[in-house]
């Protein structure tokens, strides 16, 4: 389903249309109970989209170059937003679970699981060496540019390090636990799709098919392609 | 010499670690804090040297706020070494390791390298400065991290478990060189598990549980008060039981005794030596 809001998104390059796809969006997102944590790192991308309205305006060479970055703008956050609806819902094991039940061999779709959820203990891991360091003296944020480049270096080598050791370290326990013993897994859950999955599935089908007709075989209503005066 | 007036802090903003902690540390104190895990014992040391900085409350290093300095300024007076060694262990020699921390605070070539060396020396590294820290065992690693920060001499030294994976000559090592320190006028805080260390050691014990300090004072009669032990999950010292088993059978030996030249003293009486 959010790779077709993502397609649907890209289909289009105007105000009206993505702002109605956004409104679509806001809506699944609060189903999913996961609006706050959505606006959230939505509020930290905050930034970046300022920046691309920006350039974009100044840079651009179309006739309405604030309506064309703003919907530019628009159809990022579209595009985010879809594919947040993924990885805000599904969680990783349900994933690599459903890959095992896709027949992909099982150490594959636990190495998917594993790197997926590995990425917030990376940062846990970075802010304690940042701390580690600074306790001994290291000025992370003083110094010209030149210097804050060299001031990584004391935070990115024990970080490689701690990951190798980490990773290490987890093989042979996975191991001694019996990892890869016996050919054929058992699994606590099983996941099933049910008929409001089929729903879903071909209702977002349909969905697609309608728009990419309405977008190659129909103009669109003049309302539609309305920007913004300046 | 630092003073901490009533600090509370919430890891961001949700997970409450600190609940309205003061303590005061004078120089040439040895504190050992104790507590259970998630009782904010590391979260304490962290705002000693402004790697954490209080939601409320005040932390007063010489009758200065620390809010008015970096962490890297503090770190000349307060020195803090983190329980993973390999949180800070980053170049390819164990010298280089512990002259790194020397060059930044701005020490001279020779006086770096004297240093180094002594700490090397003291700490039983001598073997290993030329090796790459990373091809060290774990107990090694720990010592090297503790060299690289024992080295600058501050003021305050606080370390974080630094007995882990130590077997008991490196403890034994480890507690010369941080009594010799303390002689030097220096202050030094442990945060541990190991009760036989601190009562050997750290003649003040600070308890902690749940975000507060549940007790503060003489390590004796800290570790011989049993809520206090219960709050810590700690169980008994063996002096403490033995000082109670005696007790029963002499009853003018107190319960509360700690320290083994003091029961000693005891035991010889009763017995009518002297």
């Amino acid at each position: 389903m959010s790779i077709v809001l993502a397609l649907v998104s890209l289909l289009f390059l105007s105000i009206i249309p993505l702002l109605i796809i956004f409104c679509c969006l806001v809506p699944i997102i609060g189903a999913a109970k996961s609006l706050r944590r959505w606006s959230r790192s939505m509020k930290g991308l905050s930034v970046l989209l300022i920046f691309i309205i920006i350039f974009n305006t100044l840079l651009s060479t179309q006739p309405n170059p604030f309506s064309h970055s703003i919907a530019l703008t628009l159809r990022l956050v579209a595009l985010m937003t879809s594919f947040s609806i993924f990885f805000l819902t599904v969680h990783p094991d349900e994933l690599s679970q459903s890959l095992i039940q896709m027949r992909v061999r099982f150490e594959f779709a636990f190495a998917m699981s594993m790197a997926m959820r590995y990425v917030p203990t990376l940062g846990q891991e970075a802010y304690a060496i940042m701390d580690a360091q600074k306790a001994r003296g290291v000025e992370l944020d003083k110094g010209n540019l030149l210097k804050r480049i060299r001031n990584i270096v004391p935070i990115i080598v024990p970080l490689i390090i701690v990951s190798i050791r980490r990773a290490l370290s987890i093989a042979e326990s996975m191991e001694s636990r019996g990892f890869g013993a016996s050919a054929h897994r058992t699994y606590m859950t099983v996941l099933k799709f049910r008929k409001r999955d089929w729903a879903v599935v071909i209702i977002s089908f349909l969905v697609l098919v309608l728009v990419v007709y309405v977008r190659l075989f129909m103009s669109l209503p003049t309302w539609m392609l309305w920007e913004l005066p300046i | 010499m630092i003073l901490l007036e009533d600090v509370h802090f919430a890891y961001d903003g949700l997970y409450t670690a600190l609940r309205g902690v003061s303590l005061q540390i004078d120089e040439c104190e040895r504190i050992a804090i104790v507590g259970s895990n998630g009782a904010g014992k590391t979260t304490l040391v962290k705002h000693l040297n402004g790697l954490l900085r209080p939601d409320q409350g005040r932390v007063i290093l010489d009758g200065v706020d620390t809010k008015h300095f970096s962490v890297a300024e503090l770190a000349r007076e307060i020195g803090l070494v983190m329980q993973n060694p390999d949180h800070q262990l980053f170049l390819d020699s164990v010298e280089r390791e512990v002259l790194f921390s020397l060059e930044n605070l701005g020490y001279s070539k020779e006086e770096s390298k004297a240093r180094c060396n002594r700490t090397l020396n003291n700490l039983g590294l001598e073997g290993l400065s030329e090796r790459s820290p990373f091809t060290l065992s774990g107990g090694e690693r720990k010592r090297v991290a503790l060299a690289s920060v024992l080295a600058t001499e501050p003021r305050i030294l606080s370390l974080d478990e630094p007995t882990i994976g130590q077997d008991a000559r490196q403890k034994e090592n480890l507690a010369k060189m941080l009594g010799e320190l303390n002689e030097k006028g220096k202050a030094v805080i442990v945060v541990t598990h190991d009760i036989e260390f601190v009562i050997e050691n750290f003649p003040r014990t600070i308890a902690m549980a749940n975000g507060r300090i549940i007790a503060d004072g003489p390590t004796n009669s800290v570790l011989s008060n049993d809520d206090v032990l219960e709050r810590c999950s700690l169980t008994r010292p063996q002096l403490t039981e033995t000082a109670r088993c005696l007790h029963k059978v002499f009853p003018e030996v107190t319960e509360r005794l700690t320290l083994i030249d003091d029961l000693e003293a005891v035991v010889v009486k009763v017995l009518g030596g002297g």
